[in-house]
């Protein structure tokens, strides 16, 4: 059986310092040792059985429930004041056979693979190397939970991928403590799996792609992500380069995407007519507090994976004294000032180094990245024919307005199909500022009200943007949300309400979507909407 | 006279801070692969912040005839995902002035997390 601790907690903070928000019960469920429980489904749906005694223990105290993994947002999505469930040690993959492949699959049975929700980014990796596979993208580092990533959005810079939730074809939710509250989801245009895998779960299948993509993202909204399916590819290798570039230049390519006809060009990285190729990957970095004719950027480009390279893992990484950040901080917060000089010292350490070349899989690439004290991030999601405008548009404002300790970055995107996923447009460019966590000041504006200024200069120029769901901002701002997603505001309750029980909702609520008041239902739904179609 | 034994005093006492603070520093050895053991409720606001942290400090005594010894990790089934060792000055003069017999070890480590 599996077993879970409950234990008394009077708060609970994410990765990065962003809290302490107050917690009552944190609790920690370990699956059933493979020794005393020997098939795969037998744990996983022990465990299932366990997490919805949790759920039921909740709802009668009239508490709510949200299961977390690594806690590395830094927005409080993940926090829940009542209950919060770490998922970490729910970690099983379950090879998925030939049999079980759906015969309109549009996927091939050998690229998908089954994972339980506290499988991090590293260790899905881990196995499909082993399988010869890869994950399509990842964020910048690998720590987070396969079922927190895709709850928040969790984007890298593949320009013709999406994010990690755009890989996703498969959804295991918990959503109730009754036997039918274990669903399975697909898309009704793209099945991937059949009635005897979800069988063999417990699950009762849905297959409809309006509910598929509203639960996608479904900020833990939608229930108890258990376990999701994942469309791999073949293991591929990035080359990556960092440059610096013409400042004209890198704003013109994130303002275009046309690297085929732009003067950017790199050795090697062309096609036969000598022009050059469309990268994988493309990242600007910009320091606001410099007025430098060029920027870094890192370009990436997919190659096929052969054996012999060098690994791009350097043997020694070093990184700051953290007291030192905590003084550096503790002096800008008395003497803003100083800010911008403090950058410019740190530049070494922030930006990587220029002229860089290294060659490994995607796994590599993005590999490990250690906690390194309280942090902030400001990620806002616009077209990108409007990353030029908009970056100036917040340049002119934290230059006016701040500075405030970070730099900023921009990557790029492809549309997802989740109803309130953030790279909604056809190609977003993610415009994001990140740095050290600091306090407000007689003389230093707070971290919500420098994001809730984002949010109006943003709004008074007339750019449409989202803003990432694992990152901070005001999110009580007046309608936000509303003002992101239009009507799929609506849609997305509509498949919500549909699926949850009202009970369930209140369960599976937080104060999150209570600042963003996407706990509040419709006046009206339609009833047959959770349906296979 | 005074003066200079001062000085001297002042001299000899800034060395041995040096000495004191350049012999005491921890390595960390780590994994290319795994992920670390987690440990939700070690909200320490260090590099092992929600890790399951372990750690060894003790003084190891080993006979003149022996040249070497290991200390085994036995709580680590799955592989270790990092070791800090940390290396003191009062170890080293520990280790000198018992000719090797006394060998202070401080160490932590981290498992790698299991997998299903």
């Amino acid at each position: 059986m599996a077993t879970t601790r409950s234990i008394p907690k009077s708060s609970w903070d994410t990765l990065h310092n962003n809290g302490p928000f107050p917690l009552k019960t944190l609790h920690v469920t370990e699956l059933e040792g493979s020794a005393n429980m020997f098939s795969k489904y037998d744990r996983y749906n022990d465990v299932a059985k366990e997490i919805q005694r949790l759920i039921r223990e909740a709802a009668d105290k009239n508490e709510g429930f949200r299961p977390y993994g690594s806690a590395w947002s830094l927005s409080h999505i993940a926090h829940q004041k009542d209950n919060m469930h770490f998922n970490g040690f729910m970690s099983i993959h379950i090879p998925v056979p030939q049999e079980f492949s759906h015969e309109d699959s549009p996927y091939a049975n050998e690229n998908l693979f089954f994972f339980e929700c506290g499988n991090t980014i590293k260790r899905i990796s881990e196995v499909l190397s082993s399988h010869g596979k890869s994950l399509k993208t990842s964020g910048a580092s690998n720590r987070q939970t396969i079922a927190g990533c895709i709850s928040t959005g969790v984007h890298g810079s593949a320009l013709n991928v999406g994010s990690i939730q755009d890989y996703v074809v498969g959804l295991n939710l918990i959503i109730g403590d009754k036997p039918t509250d274990i669903v399975y989801l697909e898309r009704h245009t793209k099945p991937a799996l059949t009635d005897d895998f979800a069988s063999k779960i417990n699950a009762r299948v849905i297959r409809n792609d309006h509910l598929f993509n509203a639960a996608l993202v479904g900020l833990g909204a939608f229930g108890f992500i258990h376990g999701v399916v994942i469309e791999a590819e073949d293991r591929f290798l990035l080359k990556r380069y960092v440059k610096k570039i013409d400042r004209d230049l890198a704003l013109e390519l994130a303002d275009t995407m046309d690297f085929k006809n732009s003067t950017f060009k790199i050795d090697g990285e062309v096609d036969d007519d000598g022009k050059p190729l469309h990268p994988y990957h493309y990242k600007v970095f910009i320091n606001p507090y410099t007025d430098e004719q060029e920027y870094v950027v890192e370009v990436m480009y997919k190659k096929p994976y052969r054996a012999n390279y060098k690994d791009p893992i350097p043997d020694i990484k070093t990184s700051l004294y953290k007291d030192l950040i905590y003084l550096l901080i503790k002096i800008s917060e008395k003497f803003p000032k100083s800010i911008p000089w403090f950058i410019k010292q740190l530049r070494k350490t922030i930006l990587p180094a220029v002229n860089e070349e290294t060659e490994g899989t995607l796994y590599e690439i993005f590999w490990d990245a250690p906690y390194q004290g309280p942090a902030f991030a400001c990620s806002v999601g616009i077209d990108h024919t409007h990353s030029s405008k908009a970056y100036k548009i917040l340049e002119e404002m934290t230059q006016k307005e701040g500075p405030i300790p970070g730099i900023f970055a921009m990557r790029f995107v492809k549309q997802t199909d989740a109803t309130l996923g953030f790279t909604k447009f056809p190609i977003t460019c993610m415009l994001e500022i990140d740095g050290v966590l600091w306090e407000k000041s007689r003389k230093l504006m707070s971290l919500t009200e420098y994001s809730r200024r984002m949010i109006e200069v943003l709004q008074e120029n007339n750019i449409p943007f989202t803003i990432h769901w694992g990152k901070n901002s005001d999110w009580q701002f007046p309608n936000l949300v509303e003002d992101m997603f239009g009507d799929k505001v609506t849609e997305w309750k509509s498949y919500r309400n549909g699926l949850l029980s009202t009970e369930m909702q209140k369960v599976f609520s937080n104060g999150f979507l209570e600042d963003t008041k996407l706990n509040i239902p419709n006046p009206t739904n339609d009833e047959d909407l959770i349906v296979s179609l | 006279m005074k003066l200079q034994k001062k000085i001297f005093v002042r001299w000899c006492a800034a060395i041995i801070v040096c000495c004191l603070l350049s012999s005491c520093y921890s390595v960390r050895l780590k994994n290319k692969f795994g992920d670390p053991e987690p440990d939700p409720f070690n909200d320490t606001n260090d590099y092992y912040r929600y890790m399951k942290v372990r750690e060894i400090d003790t003084t190891i005594k080993i006979s003149v005839t022996d040249k070497d010894f290991e200390k085994i990790i036995k709580d680590c089934p799955q592989g270790i995902y990092i070791v800090e060792y940390r290396n003191t000055f009062g170890g080293v003069l520990l280790s000198a002035i018992t000719f090797g017999r006394k060998r202070k070890v401080k160490a932590k480590y981290v498992c790698l997390k299991p997998t299903n």
